[in-house]
């Protein structure tokens, strides 16, 4: 690679991108205005919720013995809130006009009742009475909501009983007939307030705030009247220490929430400029002059990407200076204000903080920005380009989301999903946890650099592709498609067929779980939903693909003869890996832990596989996923994946599939791994029947292990120098297991070095498959 | 044996050139290859010099092909969504010499930008064989890329570069030192009359300015081969005339000139010789008068015409 076209292309597009206006407003213009807009607007919402004066209308003011102690006048009681708080309450003590109420047949001294006749009977006063009570409250409704008043404070009319009923229960000393009775639950006071409207919501705030020291003082006034002890109230007094240091304290919303704005500040600053650097230069046709100029592709892809680059970093630091700006000065605000309380952990980040999140920057800037390149590439323009903005944040979002979670802290689990371990490690830096950050610094640099090169290397492929680079506006119609795809079949899948075919039974399987699930657990259950599963979910999707969108099922589905001697060391292999693939599954187990209700299923699944016939749970659980899994992950898809040389991609690309196939997670990681190896298989077998009698034999060693296991005789005599007893069981013995691995590897070693012929003709006997077109 | 010269004679013309520099140059001779290590300096200088041997008669026209473009039996398919693989170029072949504009003359969609991009190795071909001054696009696309000036229908220039920012950013690319790129850009735009729009950046330019901005980027580190792909399309009438005018100038300084239009009074008024294309073949090629005689038109739109209709009307496809 020639550095110096690398160079000139990267000084041409940075300099083409600072004459940009967009992308200058963007990149520059926007963080640096965008955060002190904010940051006033939150400083005017705070000043509104604070010195915005609110009304408030008390209604039935005259039926509360007295005058209401809250209210002085048009003001609250001084000293129940604070001062100027206080102040901005206005009280309205308003009578509601008689000739709104229809009917008033209660009034506030005592029972008597001023209209209708003295003889009515109590039944009918109550319910004379409630529809009062219902007529005010409706008017108070009526008033709030058509914003006459921000607030009303409603006092019932038959608030002196209640007050009486109350007292006379809180001195029963005091005889009373009503003594023992409970005091009524209806309440003598209502706020009727509206929700929708922020400032019946600040009046709100305060009245209620107003009542509750109202109570407080009223209830420690009683205390003392009967000669109780404050600590009564509240005899528990707690003691707090906060280990955090004093920066994380106050940097605690930063420290989760800046590398969230950061990455997805350089994923958007990454796109624009891609989109304009790839889509936009094929637009103006200079794309072509360049390609045809000594530069490179791979130059080229280098010196855009720098750009890119050059540009997610500078938007995420611009959006982190200009934020970490603003917060200082609003706190500063806020502190004048006097409720710097509130947002404490608010504080600005240290400057060593703000070193490990440029740290982390750095080489998730490039991720993102190759990944931006290599998506822009496939836009024909800069408007196209846009459309690919959403995807690409929708693939890199849950992973910049993920650490925000609450309870997800740095492990060896979480270090190894690209992005998120990186933010995780910067976070436990910023919280000083340095130890715990050295650990999984190497998971996070191998995955972070392993998908940043992926990345780059998908960019430069987008660049060397013809098809990418020009392509023409074809219109898409559904039914020449179809005759396409139909004409076109080739002898195997096609790479985006084996993934379209993935994808089909990784939703089948989600869906299919759920509607498969049986209520009881028992071994036909059982039985009857793996053989759902496995035939209806995996297989037939894989089937119906390959007879529609392949000429032959045998080269599809890979129906290669095998060797017998590969055959035989496939047997062999699964024996010689399950000690170790017991280990890995139980220190995933360890890492992933499984939650309490998965953990009684899967016992109780293991009890009913125990109590069923061993020929059958072998015939069901291990040669029935057997055949199906691997007749469509080691079959149809590895066999369209590995097409024009992507011996890597099939790999990799199967075996995922086959571990997220699994649908827990945990399995699904040791599944992964076992993928891989199964995918080795049928690269160098050159067929499916190895990864099948390697399959049967593995999972058959599980479930005999699981049963065997378990009784104290279950592993026969002559088998015994693999296993030792531990509690409650068998286990493999660390003797074997580390002679196991060696033994696998070497066999692998040889298996792998075997000469191989991968165009070996498939005899008759498998031929009657083959569908002729 | 007459009018034939041996091998040994042709290493002769080759050797007695002046400047040496180390290269590689093919010679189809007596129906054979022969891989010739030559010391020279530019390739093209020995293929005009044998030309002007094979104008003398001192070696076969027919059997030895030294020109400095040569395209053999050129295919290039795509992947097609509604027609499956789409032949776009069903194995082509021209040759053109320098001194000489080579006419393409198609309809639009014959093929002519696919085998312009194929020879300036934005595109790889599917099969057959392209050598530009000697050199492989297969093997040698660097070699190639050097030898070749490309200029193309949207005049590619950028919108926030300058005339000159973008000369001397091409002029760098193709590792021209400083000192000899000033010199050289000074000359160019002084020959382009441009010295007035140097400081014009592309999103201010007239379509004919950034057509002389895109001429003189494809000139810029001097190629012996300059490939025009529809390059007049869409300008005016007198901004047209100049870029005949320019590329005539380019002729006689001894370019070999690939220009490609669907235009047929460029083609009469500019090409030396003209393959007329259609439908991913070549289905004439010759000089004009040579043409017109084959088949007994002189008006060359009639013949070209009744040339496509007549392929056409062979193939059963119904002309648009």
């Amino acid at each position: 690679m020639n550095w110096d076209h690398v160079q000139l292309i990267f000084a041409r597009e940075l300099r083409d991108q600072f004459r940009d206006r967009r992308t200058m407003f963007t990149i520059a213009v926007l963080p640096l205005l965008l955060y002190p807009l904010m940051g006033m607007l939150m400083l005017q919402i705070t000043q509104f919720h604070r010195e915005h004066p609110v009304r408030v209308s008390v209604i039935g003011n005259e039926y509360w013995p007295g005058q209401l102690p809250l209210l002085d006048g048009q003001r609250l009681v001084p000293g129940y809130l604070e001062e100027n708080e206080s102040k901005l309450v206005q009280i309205e003590p308003t009578l509601v006009p008689s000739h709104q109420i229809r009917t008033v047949p209660f009034q506030r001294d005592g029972d008597q009742v001023v209209e209708g006749d003295a003889g009515k009977t109590s039944d009918s006063k109550i319910e004379g009475r409630s529809l009062y009570r219902q007529q005010l409250l409706d008017e108070s409704k009526n008033r709030v909501f058509a914003g006459e008043t921000d607030l009303v404070l409603l006092i019932h009319p038959d608030t002196v009983e209640q007050l009486a009923k109350l007292r006379d229960h809180l001195n029963p000393a005091e005889e009373s007939t009503l003594a023992s009775a409970p005091p009524s639950s209806s309440s003598f006071l209502t706020i009727v307030g509206n929700r929708a409207s922020d400032r019946s919501m600040i009046a709100d705030r305060r009245i209620r705030a107003a009542i509750e020291n109202w109570q407080r003082t009223w209830v420690s006034q009683k205390l003392n009247e009967a000669n109780i002890n404050q600590k009564l109230v509240q005899p528990l007094s707690i003691g707090e220490i906060d280990v955090a240091p004093a920066a994380t304290r106050s940097a605690l919303v930063w420290s989760k929430l800046l590398p969230f704005v950061m990455l997805v500040w350089a994923l958007t600053g990454a796109f624009y400029p891609a989109v304009d650097l790839c889509a936009g230069e094929k637009e103006r046709g200079t794309l072509e002059t360049l390609l045809s100029s000594p530069v490179r592709r791979k130059e080229i892809v280098w010196g855009k990407l720098m750009t890119v680059m050059c540009f997610s970093v500078c938007t995420a630091l611009l959006n982190l200076f200009s934020m970490q700006v603003t917060a200082a000065l609003v706190m500063r605000q806020f502190s004048r204000l006097g409720t710097e309380g509130l947002f404490e952990s608010l504080g600005p980040l240290p400057i060593s903080s703000i070193g490990w999140l440029i740290i982390m920057l750095l080489p998730i800037s490039a991720l993102f920005s190759a990944l931006a390149m290599a998506v822009a590439a496939l836009a024909r323009s800069s408007k196209e380009g846009q459309y690919y903005l959403m995807p690409l944040l929708l693939v890199g979002m849950p992973l910049v989301v993920l650490p925000m979670l609450p309870g997800v802290t740095l492990s060896v689990g979480t270090s190894i999903v690209p992005v998120t371990g990186a933010v995780l490690l910067s976070r436990a830096l910023i919280e000083g946890q340095y130890h715990e950050a050295l650990v999984h610094l190497p998971f996070v640099v191998a995955v972070t650099a392993m998908a940043c090169l992926l990345a780059i290397r998908w960019a430069v492929r987008q660049f060397e592709s013809e098809t990418v680079m020009f392509r023409e506006n074809e219109r898409f119609d559904l039914q020449t498609w179809i005759r396409q795809v139909w004409r076109d079949r080739g002898e195997t899948a096609s790479a985006a067929e084996a993934t379209l075919c993935g994808m089909i039974i990784l939703v089948a399987l989600f869906f299919g779980r759920m509607m498969a699930a049986e209520p009881t657990l028992d071994w036909i259950a059982i039985a009857k939903s793996t053989l759902i599963i496995q035939v209806g979910m995996i297989l037939a999707p894989c089937l119906i693909m390959a007879t529609m969108l392949t000429r032959s099922l045998r080269h599809s589905l890979r129906f290669q003869r095998p060797r017998i001697s590969d055959l035989a060391f496939c047997v062999l292999l699964a024996i010689c890996l399950h000690p170790s693939y017991v280990v890995l599954a139980s220190w995933v187990q360890q890492e992933y832990s499984i939650g309490a209700d998965t953990k009684v299923l899967l016992q109780q699944f293991d009890a009913v596989i125990g109590a069923a016939p061993l020929w059958s749970v072998i015939f069901f659980l291990a040669v029935v996923p057997a055949i199906c899994e691997e007749l469509a992950f080691r079959g149809f898809i590895f066999g369209g994946l590995i097409e024009r040389n992507g011996v890597v991609r099939a790999i990799v690309v199967s075996s995922l599939f086959f571990g997220m196939s699994h649908g827990v997670l945990q399995q699904t990681i040791t599944a992964s791994l076992m993928g891989i190896i199964l995918g080795v298989i049928a690269w160098r077998s050159g067929g499916v029947l190895c990864g099948m009698f390697f399959h049967v034999t593995h999972n058959s060693l599980s479930m005999w292990l699981a049963r065997a296991a378990r009784e104290p005789d279950g592993i026969p005599n002559w088998s015994q120098w693999a296993f030792t007893q531990v509690e409650g069981g068998w286990d493999y013995s660390p003797t074997w297991t580390a002679f196991s691995v060696l033994l696998a590897v070497i066999g692998f070693a040889w298996f792998f070095a075997r000469e191989r012929d991968f165009s070996i003709p498939v005899s008759g006997s498998i031929t009657s498959l083959r569908t002729e077109s | 044996m007459n009018g034939e010269v041996s091998f040994d004679r042709v290493v002769t013309i080759a050797l007695s050139l002046p400047s040496r520099r180390s290269t590689s140059f093919c010679s189809a001779f007596n129906g054979s290859e022969f891989l010739l290590d030559c010391e020279l300096s530019f390739p093209s200088r020995i293929l005009s010099r044998c030309e002007v041997a094979r104008g003398r008669g001192l070696i076969h026209p027919e059997r030895v092909n030294l020109s400095i473009l040569e395209v053999h039996q050129l295919t290039k398919t795509y992947p097609d969504m509604a027609r499956g693989q789409f032949v776009a170029l069903g194995g082509i072949s021209f040759a053109a010499n320098p001194g000489e504009v080579f006419g393409l003359l198609g309809p639009n969609g014959a093929g002519k930008t696919t085998a312009l991009r194929i020879l300036s190795t934005v595109l790889q071909p599917t099969s057959g064989m392209v050598r530009i001054n000697g050199f492989d696009v297969m093997t040698h696309p660097a070699e190639v890329r050097h030898s070749i000036g490309f200029v193309s229908n949207n005049t590619a220039v950028y919108d926030r570069m300058s005339a000159w920012e973008m000369v001397e950013y091409f002029g760098r690319l193709y590792g021209i030192e400083k000192q000899n790129l000033r010199e050289r850009m000074e000359r160019l735009f002084d020959d382009l009359q441009m010295q007035d729009i140097r400081d014009v950046s592309g999103a201010k330019m007239s379509t004919g300015m950034k057509q002389k901005t895109s001429i003189a980027r494809a000139m810029i580190h001097d190629p012996p081969i300059l490939i025009f792909d529809e390059a007049s399309n869409g300008l005016d009438v007198m901004v047209a005339r100049r870029l005949l005018d320019i590329v005539a100038k380019l002729r006689d300084a001894g370019k070999c000139i690939i220009f490609s239009t669907h235009i047929m009074r460029e083609v009469e008024r500019l090409c030396d010789r003209v393959a007329i294309m259609h439908r991913g073949s070549i289905l004439a090629e010759g000089t004009l008068p040579v043409l017109s005689e084959r088949f007994g038109q002189d008006d060359f739109e009639e013949l070209f015409f009744e040339l496509l209709s007549h392929h056409d009307r062979q193939h059963g496809i119904e002309a648009a």
